[in-house]
């Protein structure tokens, strides 16, 4: 029996030291902790520290098993980190959460009245109220976009706010972002991992919930579509790509809402139309949800050596046959000088007082905004007027000496309309858990609003974030802050909105046939180099040096030929005459060697690469299995085929058995039959003779082909019983052949079983059943007599393998290798035209003329 | 009103098939004060299914198509019928001198009768505020000339320093270049007049446009009338807008014909386009301006 003494639990505020001089959102003025604050701690049962220190633990441990990431950049090679997450969530009281609702909901209603006369009638810059300067001068105001808005439209959809608190309790809005605006997917993903962190609290206290926001979010993504008559317009999420630093949050969020996911490359413009590029070909989109930056989305209109966008989008929006949300153009609102003036705005715009104001800031263009800013120097922020690519260029005036408050002083008389000075936020603290025990840290709310039910609509949530070095002068997550899933709570703890009703299936319009090109094309080759590997490693661990040195023992001319297989399958150069103890060494030395086209290290980086290209069509297990396989690959150690079995395996079950079996999914089965087809046909041929090229690697991943393989190893014309046994064995249908045949190996029917037989799933002819079923369930609308083609390829290989005569294959010399031959070419073949029907009929935008 | 026929042809020619191409172009003439457009054709090869217009931010028409059908060769030719009359120009003692004509502007932003003036003042994709640009003026403004008195003495200087040199630029060419080579197009010469114009405080804009081919009997033949022309527009309080051509050295007459106006050649470029594939592709251009019989 333990003997444990049981202490009284330690007070989860003995490291809390809150300032003097800042709001603190859990201690009152009086130093008692406040009712919200209170109910928290109490839901935390009877020892707080112990309960937030297992939900730390919970919360860090559901991040990487998650994979919640973001992508850093650091100079010239960005880095993927994992997403900085405190698990003790920022708590909005129900009467803070009346006044930042309120005052955002007329704030975006204020920017989108702006937002619409800028690219419209301009009223408010021949007024004044907004100084022409901040839009004719400002770089993110573009000129193609005029005349985008119309009345009664939303050009702005959704934006982001940050927000601070002031000592004094006071909410000041510190920026906006409306262009592309990050956070909402972060903000959910937060929200999933802090629930499931803290499930006794989270349940039990009345939080407002997420859903009902998305699913308004949702309908008014419907409702902004310009063809209203289909009950379920085609939407698209579009994102810059893998290398932006919010790339996971654009995959989840556009998974969570349940549209596509798509680059530029997936979209073209006809017809001052805008369609998607898809197996089927291309089908029209209704909406663009964007999150790529304005400049960068049409490069004929708009940034013209940009990469990320669709030609001709901008004259399709003029069309108005495509909804894009946000409008096109909004980076010109994230000006800091238009904080100085919404106040102003608000009274002639809306006829209303700014309800939450923005941080104090004067706008250097008008002349007395500039005296005050700089006989201010020492004390205010100066900022540039408008945003500039790159790292943040305030300048804190207080941290300057005189020489460059001088120099500063210079640059802003010079060029004042580029310079806003701003006063710094004292930044109000929130409880945080940092080193073991709840600290305060200095916070900045980021909020979002939605156009929805025509009017806007505040998510009851958001993304807190902070420094952990306590530094408020920066908090931005590319410089090491942290965030905080962010609860509203509700008055008098009433019950949460009910669950929405499901919409049946039948009301929902199938969109199976909408699979990118890219994504197939991607799928494919993940389909091959998961193949490719899984057996490569399943080789690997049948020839291993001991049960090598056990086939050289009994049959040496066979222990040469699988070692020369796995040579030749990895493309290791094979010198001439090389004796079996040679082979074995090159062999070990070859499987770590990522300058050999077909390694164990070559095929794994392909296999992660293209897992991660395709990861948001992977469920998380997937995910998972993706760490590990990358921790695998970043080893110092030689990748050992043993540990990385079961990752392959766990992937395969997750292919066959948890994926949807849609249109992506055949172009995955494909690639894998294709390779696992191609594979059997090599092992045979260097079993029993015959004259096969190693496997190709994927033309898109750069990797030069193998060399030509050496000349067919001599094999005896009749082939002993080991030989034939290790061939099976290879194949992975020793086990089965051998419950059917019961022990006896004879070229005869080992071939038919590894080629022809259908109860084989291992066999040839199951491949080539499998891929014709696959190839028929294809659309062939897109090009009728190319996939006819297609078809036809494939129909030749499964009549050949049905119709295999295997005993007069053996009989007649040279016959198998002309089989194997043949049959390989033809495998070769269905991969070319797959590739030429569904993948490259989609065109790329190509360079820039004048 | 003299009348004139343009004729301004475009021809890609890629060596191998390209399969889709977008197009934006600027090649409808403006109507303006001085200019007429009678007329205006476009024709394409191959044929596009969509070509829309639309009329710019700065008041220009504004074409756009695309192509969906495999070709080697994209011709376009757009075909224009001008009346067009030598700009009015005021005496240029009457003008404002350039530091009242800088306040005036600034006033005329303020009031918001012409906001639209302050996107000539600054920076633009193509126009960098370079200070060597700014130095060409130096010295001309120290009796505070007016401001068209200032306008003829620059262009009279800059004529004396920088050859036309139509090998030594391209579009690419920075600002900065151009004055260390001495040398350029019309495009260069009138992107260094504006950087010039605007960092001494007046709106500048860029005005594409063409130029008669064969001069008027007795005329010299002006530089830049086998292509596409480019020249300056500086904005006098009190009179408007007055065209410039820096690299003929004199005010715009009846034979300079505008297609389109805005801050500088991006805004404007006569024909812009992307395709897909293709190889290498060559672009040709031709433009012919004759009287109107």
């Amino acid at each position: 029996m333990s003997a444990a003494v049981s202490s009284p639990p330690a007070d989860p505020f003995a490291a809390y030291a809150a300032a003097d001089d800042r709001h603190d959102e859990c201690f009152a003025a009086d130093g008692t902790v406040r009712p919200h604050w209170a109910e928290f701690l109490r839901l935390l049962g009877p020892d707080p520290a112990a309960a937030l220190r297992s939900a730390h633990a919970a919360c860090q441990r559901a991040v990487v098993e998650q994979d919640v990431s973001m992508n850093v950049y650091a100079g010239e090679r960005s880095a993927v980190q994992a997403w900085p997450l405190d698990v003790v969530p920022f708590l909005i009281a129900p009467d803070d959460w009346a006044v930042l609702s309120a005052g955002l909901r007329q704030r975006a209603r204020l920017l989108n009245e702006i937002f619409r006369d800028l690219y419209g009638p301009q009223r408010l810059l021949k007024k004044g109220t907004l100084p022409a300067a901040l839009a004719l001068a400002n770089p993110h105001f573009l000129r193609p976009c005029a005349g985008l808005g119309r009345p009664k439209d939303v050009m702005l959809h959704t934006c982001a706010v940050d927000l601070a608190r002031s000592p004094d309790g006071q909410w000041w809005v510190l920026r906006d972002r409306i262009d592309a605006p990050s956070g909402l997917g972060y903000s959910l993903q937060n929200r999933i991992i802090t629930r499931q962190s803290l499930p006794q609290v989270f349940n039990r206290a009345p939080v407002e919930r997420l859903y009902d926001f998305f699913r308004g979010f949702r309908t008014s993504v419907t409702e902004l579509s310009p063809h209203r008559h289909g009950i379920d317009p085609r939407v698209v999420f579009l994102t810059p790509g893998p290398a932006n630093e919010a790339y996971f949050e654009h995959a989840y969020l556009a998974r969570y809402l349940g549209y596509p996911l798509v680059e530029g490359a997936d979209l073209t413009t006809r017809d001052r139309q805008v369609f998607l590029r898809t197996v089927g070909g291309l089908k029209r989109v209704d909406t663009v949800i964007r999150r790529v930056d304005s400049s960068f989305c049409d490069p004929l209109e708009l940034h013209g050596h940009s990469l990320l966008g669709v030609p001709g989008l901008v004259n399709a929006a003029h069309g108005q046959r495509v909804a894009v949300a946000n409008q096109l153009g909004g980076g010109a609102l994230e000006t800091n000088g238009l904080l100085a003036f919404l106040a102003p705005l608000a009274r002639e715009v809306l006829g209303e007082k700014l309800q939450l104001p923005s941080v104090a800031t004067w706008w250097c263009g008008h002349e007395d905004a500039r005296e005050t800013v700089l006989g201010r120097l020492d004390s205010l922020v100066v900022k540039p007027t408008f945003r500039l690519p790159g790292p943040s260029t305030s300048r804190f005036g207080q941290l300057l000496d005189a020489a460059q408050r001088e120099k500063l002083a210079a640059e802003i008389r010079a060029r004042p309309f580029a310079y806003c000075g701003q006063e710094r936020v004292h930044l109000g603290t929130t409880p945080s858990w940092t080193d073991g025990a709840l600290r305060p840290v200095p916070f900045i709310l980021r909020l979002f609003v939605t156009w929805q039910d025509g009017d806007y609509r505040v998510m009851p949530g958001g993304l807190t974030r902070f420094h952990p070095d306590g530094d408020d002068a920066i908090v931005t997550l590319q410089q090491g802050g942290i965030t905080k899933d962010t609860w509203v709570l509700r008055s008098g703890g009433a019950d949460p909105a009910p669950l929405p009703p499901t919409v049946p299936l039948a009301d929902q319009v199938s969109r199976a046939a909408d699979t990118p090109s890219r994504l197939a094309d991607n799928l494919f080759w993940l389909g091959r180099y998961l193949e490719r590997t899984s057996q490569l490693t399943r080789l690997l661990g049948k020839l291993d040096p001991l049960l090598r040195d056990e086939i050289a023992a009994l049959d040496p001319a066979v222990a040469g030929a699988a070692i020369r297989l796995l040579l030749d399958i990895q493309g290791a150069p094979i010198p001439p005459g090389a004796k079996l103890e040679e082979l074995d060494t090159l062999l070990d030395a070859s499987i770590d060697n990522p300058a050999l086209p077909g390694s164990l290290a070559t095929n794994l980086n392909h296999l992660i690469r293209n897992l991660d290209q395709a990861k948001v069509r992977l469920p998380p297990e997937a995910w998972r299995c993706l760490r590990l396989l990358r921790q695998a690959a970043d080893s110092p150690e030689p990748p050992a085929a043993l540990e990385l079995a079961p990752h392959l395996a766990a992937l395969e079950a997750i292919v066959n058995e948890t994926l949807a079996h849609d249109l992506a999914w055949r172009f995955l089965m494909l690639g894998r039959h294709l390779e696992r087809g191609q594979q059997l046909v090599f092992l045979a041929r260097h079993l029993l003779g015959g004259n096969v090229a190693a496997p190709a690697p994927a033309p898109a991943a750069g990797a030069s082909r193998p060399p030509v393989p050496p000349p067919a190893p001599a094999v005896p014309a009749v082939p002993s019983e080991f030989r034939l046994q290790s061939l099976l064995h290879f194949a992975d249908s020793l086990f089965s052949y051998r419950t059917t045949f019961h022990g006896m190996f004879q070229p005869a029917p080992v071939i038919a079983w590894l080629f022809s037989a259908p109860e084989n799933p291992r066999s040839l002819r199951f491949l080539a059943d499998q891929m014709d079923q696959h190839l028929a369930a294809l659309p062939d609308d897109l090009a009728p007599r190319a996939v006819s083609a297609l078809r036809a390829t494939a129909f030749r290989l499964v009549s050949r393998v049905r119709l295999l005569d295997a005993a007069a294959l053996v009989a007649a010399p040279g016959q198998s290798a002309a089989f194997f031959n043949e049959s390989y070419a033809t495998l070769a073949e269905i991969s070319d035209r797959v590739t030429q029907v569904y993948f490259t009929h989609a065109e790329t935008p190509g360079a820039r003329t004048t | 009103m003299p009348a004139y026929h343009v004729i301004h042809t475009t021809r890609y020619r890629h060596t191998f098939s390209t399969t889709v191409a977008w197009q934006a172009l600027h090649l409808e003439p403006r109507n303006e004060a001085a200019q007429r457009r009678e007329s205006f054709e476009l024709e394409i090869a191959p044929h596009p299914a969509d070509l829309a217009a639309r009329t710019d931010v700065f008041g220009n028409r504004q074409h756009f198509f695309s192509l969906r059908e495999p070709h080697t060769e994209l011709v376009i030719t757009s075909r224009s019928l001008v009346q067009r009359e030598e700009p009015v120009l005021p005496m240029p003692g009457l003008t404002p001198t350039l530091s009242a004509a800088r306040r005036q502007v600034a006033d005329l932003i303020a009031a918001g009768t012409e906001y639209s003036l302050e996107q000539y003042l600054h920076a633009s994709p193509q126009v960098p505020l370079v200070p060597g640009a700014r130095e060409l003026a130096a010295g001309l403004d120290a009796d505070d000339p007016t401001v068209l008195t200032w306008l003829t003495a620059l262009g009279a200087r800059f004529a004396t320093q920088f050859t036309f040199d139509a090998k030594a630029t391209t579009i690419a060419t920075p600002l900065t270049d151009v004055l260390r080579l001495k040398r350029g197009v019309c495009q260069d010469f009138a992107h260094l007049f504006i950087s010039c114009i605007r960092q001494h405080g007046l709106p500048a804009a860029y005005v594409s446009g063409y130029l008669l081919t064969t001069p008027p009997p007795g005329k010299p033949r002006l530089r830049g009338a086998d292509a596409s022309h480019a020249w300056v527009s500086v904005y006098v309080p009190g009179t408007g807008w007055i065209d410039y051509d820096p690299t003929n050295a004199c005010y715009v007459a009846a034979g300079h014909i505008v297609a389109a106006r805005g801050r500088d050649y991006s805004d404007v470029s006569p024909v812009k386009g992307l395709f897909t594939g293709g190889g290498h592709h060559t672009l040709t251009t031709g433009v012919t301006v004759e009287p109107a019989a």
